[in-house]
């Protein structure tokens, strides 16, 4: 679920005039009653596909249970989150259900701890069935669950079958990252395409292969490991990659979709929504993918990672917390449920029973038969957990600038990423990990 | 409200106290019928500025909003993005409003003259881009600076140049952004500067001619001294508004790349809004009104000063 981004003008330019309001409006915190029998009527915020996955279920919903009303409001991504934060900043103007995504999760339940409900009293007996990287993501520091996962960005290599083959490289046989370049040097000499189109200005996945090794921005006391071994190596990688003329530079979401559409480079390691794209975008490469598991870092290691994901969550200033509780608990912690979304709306569950529907079993024709959700459901559970801090945005900002001056401006991976790091103690006052 | 009140003053002022010359203001009509202006003014001007104000003296962290007095101030001085952002706002100062004013002074010149047949559509056709929304025309200028495919990548290597990765690469990207806005805004500017240039009486013109002055002479040492106050103000309206940049870069290069077009209040707007950090972008609001405020003041002395 990710979107280009273009922003409401007026939103940043009404806070120079101080649109936002001080203080957060500390009421009595929420607390969820289970037992609750629901009814009345509840507000969603939702965008895009999101949003008609939960009209069709709140439909569902008000049948089963007489007597509540649920309206689902598409406000758009493009300003959905400039309406939450000054919703949540103002303590007013929300609905009883919002939509956030797994990276801006664990900034919100950070910077406004009492604005979201906590979720436990009716979602703690759940936890087992969800992937548990985004049941961290989604939990406070105490390890009370704000946001409830909804679908995964669970990461695998999408590639393309035609060009592997006319270089003779066999998919199966990419263990590791090195392995992949030893690949994409031959692909490149044999049929003139680069291995990956990155967006290198915003960072370029090196967050991606950085969760992959099982490592954040920050370990879990909250220090900095930007420079860690791991980055670095995550890093030089990206650079080795662009040094050898393997990496396509493109700007932004609609680069990425044209340069797919267009056939620009082998492969494509993006999370299991990227299968929606190019159903989508690139309805013609019909029969020219497939899909294997992300090449490891060392043999062995983990072949997986999560690029975006969202989930559903209640802010405090709810009028009826207790229906918002019941809905979101009929929609993501249901196995059908979650299951009618990945085969309506291309939505995959965080929720773990759902993968054993026999949906991601099925041939994929797009990918020429392939059962490629077999293999996202697979590794949907080993998907790393990492440390968010209310930090992270400012970090990715530092961190993306490190990554064009390694891979765009030649610079040493380890010099930049030290400086990065350095540059986000000094602007956030966190200590660089050893 | 002021032509009232120097009116009011005239009438009533030598013979009664200011207070009652307040009183008997209220009691006229005309004082209701600005209230709902200045009650608009109060809820949306006044109060969200003194909450800004509140807001930079106040640091939030966790939920828990502290005052923490000058701290977010004192920030912008170890913060080097705040100095980077004020130094890509001052390089477009430097480069685009000479070179816009400049395009501008010659177009409003050019459809002036008398000679010019359709000056009419010409200034329309120069004036056309400033009516298009500024989110519209940034998307399409990004659409044309693709490196890929773009319509400028394509139009350039018509003649044999080989494609720039405009929007990737440092310097371009501040090309790019500054070509972008210099299409965006010069027409405005030229119509400015045309109403400027019709406000000079023939006279001078005549004078000109009979004192045996050139097209070259006339236009340095006639035309533009004339045109001086409107100049100033095309120039200092430009220079705030290259100081306000949001729209175009924050949707051609969202700052970057490696924040080589982040302007102020896109840094703001970031810090506010992606980092939640309420208070200290006031802090920078406030710095940008400070920095304008100067430059205001400036226009100002330079407007009383006679040539």
């Amino acid at each position: 679920m990710k979107r280009l981004t273009l922003l409401a003008p007026a939103a940043a330019l009404a806070l120079l005039s101080g649109c936002a309001m001080g203080g957060t409006g500390a009421a009595a915190p929420v607390e969820l009653d289970p037992d609750a029998t629901p009814t009345g009527e509840i507000t969603v915020w939702s965008w895009d596909v999101a949003a008609t996955a939960l009209s069709r279920l709140a439909d569902e919903f008000e049948a089963e249970h007489p007597g509540t009303s649920i309206e689902v409001v598409d406000v758009g991504y493009d300003n959905a989150y400039d309406k939450l934060s000054v919703g949540l900043q103002a303590g007013s103007g929300l609905p009883d259900v919002v939509t956030i995504e797994t990276d801006r999760a664990p900034g919100y339940i950070a910077e406004f701890p009492t604005g979201l409900v906590d979720l436990t009293p009716v979602f703690a007996e759940h936890e087992a069935e969800f992937d548990p990287f985004k049941w961290s993501a989604h939990s406070d520091a105490d390890g009370a669950l704000e946001v409830v996962p909804w679908d995964s960005g669970t990461v695998g290599l999408f590639y393309r079958a035609d060009y592997f083959e006319a270089a003779g490289v066999d998919p199966a046989s990419l263990e590791t990252w090195d392995d992949l370049i030893e690949a994409g040097e031959r692909i490149k000499a044999e049929t003139g395409h680069t291995l990956l189109s990155l967006d290198v200005a915003t960072g370029g996945g090196f967050q991606m292969l950085l969760q992959q090794q099982g490592q954040g921005l920050f370990d879990e006391r909250g220090d900095i490991t930007v420079a860690s071994p791991e980055a670095v190596e995550a890093l030089t990688l990206l650079k080795t990659m662009n040094e050898r003329g393997l990496l396509k530079n493109v700007k932004g979401w609609d680069g990425r979709v044209t340069s797919a559409k267009n056939g620009d480079s082998a492969v494509t390691p993006e999370a299991v929504w990227w299968i929606g794209t190019l159903l989508g975008d690139a309805p013609e490469l019909a029969g020219t993918y497939g899909v294997t598991e992300l090449p490891a870092f060392e043999e062995g290691g983990v072949r997986t990672s999560n690029s975006g994901g969202s989930g559903l969550a209640i802010p405090a200033q709810a009028e009826n917390p207790d229906l918002a509780a019941a809905f979101i608990e009929y929609a993501l912690a249901d196995a059908d449920h979650q299951a009618s979304m990945m085969a309506e709306e291309g939505l995959f569950p965080s929720y773990l029973p759902a993968l054993e529907d026999e949906y991601f079993s099925a041939s994929q024709e797009y990918f020429g038969g392939q059962p490629v959700y077999e293999l996202f459901a697979e590794q949907t559970a080993q998907i790393p957990s990492i440390t968010f801090t209310t930090d992270n945005a400012e970090a990715s900002d530092i961190v993306a600038n490190a990554v064009v001056a390694a891979v765009l401006n030649g610079a040493d991976p380890a010099t930049v990423l030290q400086d990065a790091a350095e540059q986000i103690a000094t602007a956030t006052g966190r200590e660089i990990a050893e | 409200m002021a032509s009232t009140s120097l009116v009011l003053r005239e009438r009533g002022g030598a013979e009664t106290t200011r207070r009652r010359a307040l009183g008997r203001r209220l009691q006229r009509p005309g004082a209701w019928f600005s209230l709902p202006a200045a009650v608009l003014l109060v809820v949306f001007f006044a109060y969200p500025l003194a909450t800004s104000l509140w807001q930079s003296l106040h640091a939030t962290a966790g939920g828990v909003t502290t005052w923490v007095g000058l701290e977010q101030y004192a920030r912008l001085f170890e913060d080097p993005l705040v100095g980077k952002s004020l130094a890509n706002a001052g390089m477009i100062l430097v480069v685009q409003v000479p070179l816009m004013i400049g395009l501008a002074v010659g177009l409003a010149y050019l459809l002036n003259q008398a000679w010019l047949r359709f000056r009419g559509g010409f200034r329309l056709l120069v004036f056309l881009p400033a009516v298009t929304t500024l989110v519209a025309y940034a998307v399409v200028f990004r659409v044309m600076l693709a490196t890929d495919g773009g319509a400028i990548n394509q139009l350039i290597g018509l003649v044999g140049i080989a494609p720039v990765d405009w929007l990737n690469n440092e310097w371009w990207a501040r090309v790019a952004l500054i070509a972008a806005i210099t299409w965006r805004w010069t027409g405005y500017n030229m119509v400015i500067i045309l109403a400027g240039l019709q406000s000079i009486p023939a006279e001078l013109y005549e004078a000109a001619r009979i004192d045996g002055a050139g097209r070259w002479q006339t236009f340095t040492r006639v035309v533009l001294p004339q045109l001086r106050p409107v100049l100033i103000f095309t120039t200092v309206t430009s220079t705030i508004g290259a100081l306000q940049l949001f729209d175009e870069n924050w949707i051609l290069t969202e700052g970057g790349p490696n924040d080589a077009t982040l302007t102020p209040v896109l840094y703001l707007y970031k810090v506010g809004f992606r980092q939640f950090d309420f208070g200290y972008a006031s802090a920078i609001a406030w710095l940008l009104v400070g920095i304008t405020a100067v430059i205001a003041f400036v226009q100002f002395r330079l407007m009383r000063e006679k040539p």
